[in-house]
């Protein structure tokens, strides 16, 4: 049985959908992470998790307890970072870990090792406090206790790319403890850079869980190229996926040979080019394509 | 929990402390004054026109007698302020949670919901207490001023008692809508409307027979200073109606809870 285990969760909205019939299991030490378009249901999935909201219909457990009927003894071994951090205004920082602390059996090392590993100045007033610094609270918040699951959503907004450093090797760190993570994510480079599996929700259904390497196994690029007047050319290469002309503009999705697509770019004038990671909508899109499930 | 909470609502205790004990200290600190000149007073009170009179009790109670004047003056700020107090602190202390998203912090930590509502709910007990006990001290205080003045004890803590009872039922409908509504704004206009609605209830029940149905539901009402101080009790009646008002009010409170989908 794995640590988490969904089974059929639907929570459906009066007026707008919720999640349907999600169904999959977390193993013991694994980074699961949960990916799909902003609207999809990921908060809506972690919530549900949490007790927060009432599923209405299916069932989950973690721990092997029930989401609902347990929700308190389940708390007690989770750390949730919401994906956005609100705290009182009126406290400072250490006040907030303190009282967030109260609640469990913590060290003091703990907390102020964890904010001097951050960069948190935990005398300052929340209220002052930057989205990034107000984030980092929620991270020292989230592992303070030590949990045997963490759940983060979106955790990544917000932190500078220095501080998403430290906070991977914080999680990768935790996950040698064995600890569980449970990570949700619009953003695929860090699912690609942590997860063992993925989990893909779109409009509220789970649609796969895929290891990454199976997701990512085709290097697919976004490549945009502004050619000089008249320049352009048909770029009949292979593994050019889906292409877009717009004035000089071309965007294209590109698996092919690296190589060979810098030969060609150097053999024309070009004034400006762009080699970057596809969307996530990119590699579901083509993810299902090449596996004939456009209907998904 | 309830350490955080009192905290946080030390200082509007504290500001509403400051300010009822002081308007209850000034009102009784002039009674002396205005005994004095009782007849001029009394004078003033016939060219006053009826209504206002009966609305504020007046016709009932003697206000050159120092019971009486406690009774009208004091009541009606001790039950009106009060009462103000109590509902603000109770419609915001739950809802304030989810309009600030707070409550995410506090719902993924290691407590139930019960849990949550009881440690708030005592906090609405413990400063209504406080509050009423600063209102009984000064009055104490303000009746070594007026020393030479009998006062009916039995009369004061019977209206004090009454007061508690008045602002616990404002607090746990307040307390009520805390839980339902999402939006503090929501919940202390409600409350605050629900306080003012009712007493201005009162004052048209008192004047007008044909209103006079109202009075049944006026928290108010049930703690009308006259018959208290003539009867010197609370009528039973009116005693087991707000008991029953505050315990489901505070039923429906955990059961609302319980169930509510907590969406931030």
């Amino acid at each position: 049985m794995g640590i988490v285990d969904v089974k059929q969760l639907t929570k459906m909205y009066k007026n707008n959908r919720g999640i349907e019939h999600v169904t999959f299991s977390i193993e013991e030490g694994e980074i699961f992470g949960f990916i799909g378009p902003n609207g999809a249901g990921k908060s809506t999935t972690i919530r549900t998790l949490l007790n927060f909201i009432y599923p209405t219909g299916g069932s989950a457990t973690i721990f092997g307890k029930d989401i609902v009927k347990d929700a308190k003894e389940i708390r007690r071994h989770v750390g949730y970072l919401p994906s956005e951090v609100h705290y009182y205004d009126d406290m400072k920082v250490i006040d907030l870990l303190t009282y967030s602390a109260s609640f469990y059996k913590v060290s003091d090392r703990r907390l102020k090792q964890l904010a001097e590993r951050l960069d948190l100045d935990i005398y300052k007033k929340i209220e002052d406090l930057s989205f990034g610094n107000r984030k980092k609270v929620g991270i020292v918040q989230a592992l303070l206790h030590e949990p045997k699951l963490l759940i983060l959503d979106e955790p990544t907004g917000g932190l500078d790319p220095l501080m998403q450093h430290t906070f991977f090797e914080l999680i990768l760190e935790e996950r040698k403890k064995g600890v569980t993570i449970f990570f949700s994510s619009h953003i695929l480079y860090e699912v690609q850079k942590l997860c063992d599996r993925v989990a893909i929700i779109k409009e509220g259904k789970l649609i796969q869980v895929e290891t990454i390497e199976h997701l990512t196994k085709n290097h697919l690029k976004h490549v945009t190229v502004v050619f000089e007047e008249g320049q352009y050319t048909s770029f009949d290469l292979a593994g050019v996926v889906k292409k877009e002309m717009n004035g000089n503009e071309m965007t294209m999705l590109y698996k092919g040979d690296m190589n060979e697509l810098i030969a060609l770019l150097h053999s024309l004038r070009i004034k400006d080019v762009s080699i970057s990671e596809p969307s996530l909508e990119d590699v579901f899109m083509h993810y299902y394509e090449k596996r004939g499930m456009n209907d998904v | 929990m309830f350490k955080r909470e009192w905290k946080r609502n030390a200082k509007s205790l504290m500001i509403w402390s400051i300010v009822l004990g002081g308007l209850v200290f000034l009102t009784l600190s002039i009674f002396p004054q205005f005994a004095e000149q009782q007849k001029e007073v009394t004078k003033l009170l016939q060219s006053l026109p009826p209504a206002m009179i009966k609305a504020f009790g007046m016709d009932q109670l003697s206000i050159g007698d120092l019971t009486g004047y406690y009774g009208v003056r004091i009541y009606m700020m001790t039950t009106l302020l009060g009462s103000v107090y109590a509902a603000m602190l109770a419609a915001n202390i739950v809802a304030k949670e989810e309009n600030d998203k707070t409550i995410e912090f506090l719902l993924a930590k290691p407590v139930t919901r019960g849990e949550i509502l009881t440690n708030k709910w005592l906090v609405v007990v413990v400063n209504i207490l406080i509050l009423n006990a600063v209102s009984l001290l000064v009055s104490f205080i303000g009746f070594q001023m007026a020393k030479e003045y009998d006062v009916s004890f039995k009369a004061i803590y019977l209206l004090t008692l009454a007061t508690v009872f008045l602002h616990f039922t404002f607090a746990s409908i307040a307390f009520f809508l805390s839980t339902m509504m999402r939006k503090t704004r929501n919940a202390s206009s409600f409350a605050l409307g629900l306080v003012f609605v009712t007493y201005f209830m009162n004052m048209m029940s008192s004047i007008s027979e044909d209103l006079s149905f109202l009075k049944y539901v006026s928290p108010f009402k049930y703690v009308d200073a006259a018959p208290i101080i003539y009867d010197l009790q609370i009528d039973p009646l009116y005693t087991s109606l707000m008991i029953v008002i505050i315990i489901s009010s505070i039923v429906a409170a955990y059961v609302v809870y319980q169930k509510k989908d907590i969406v931030t």
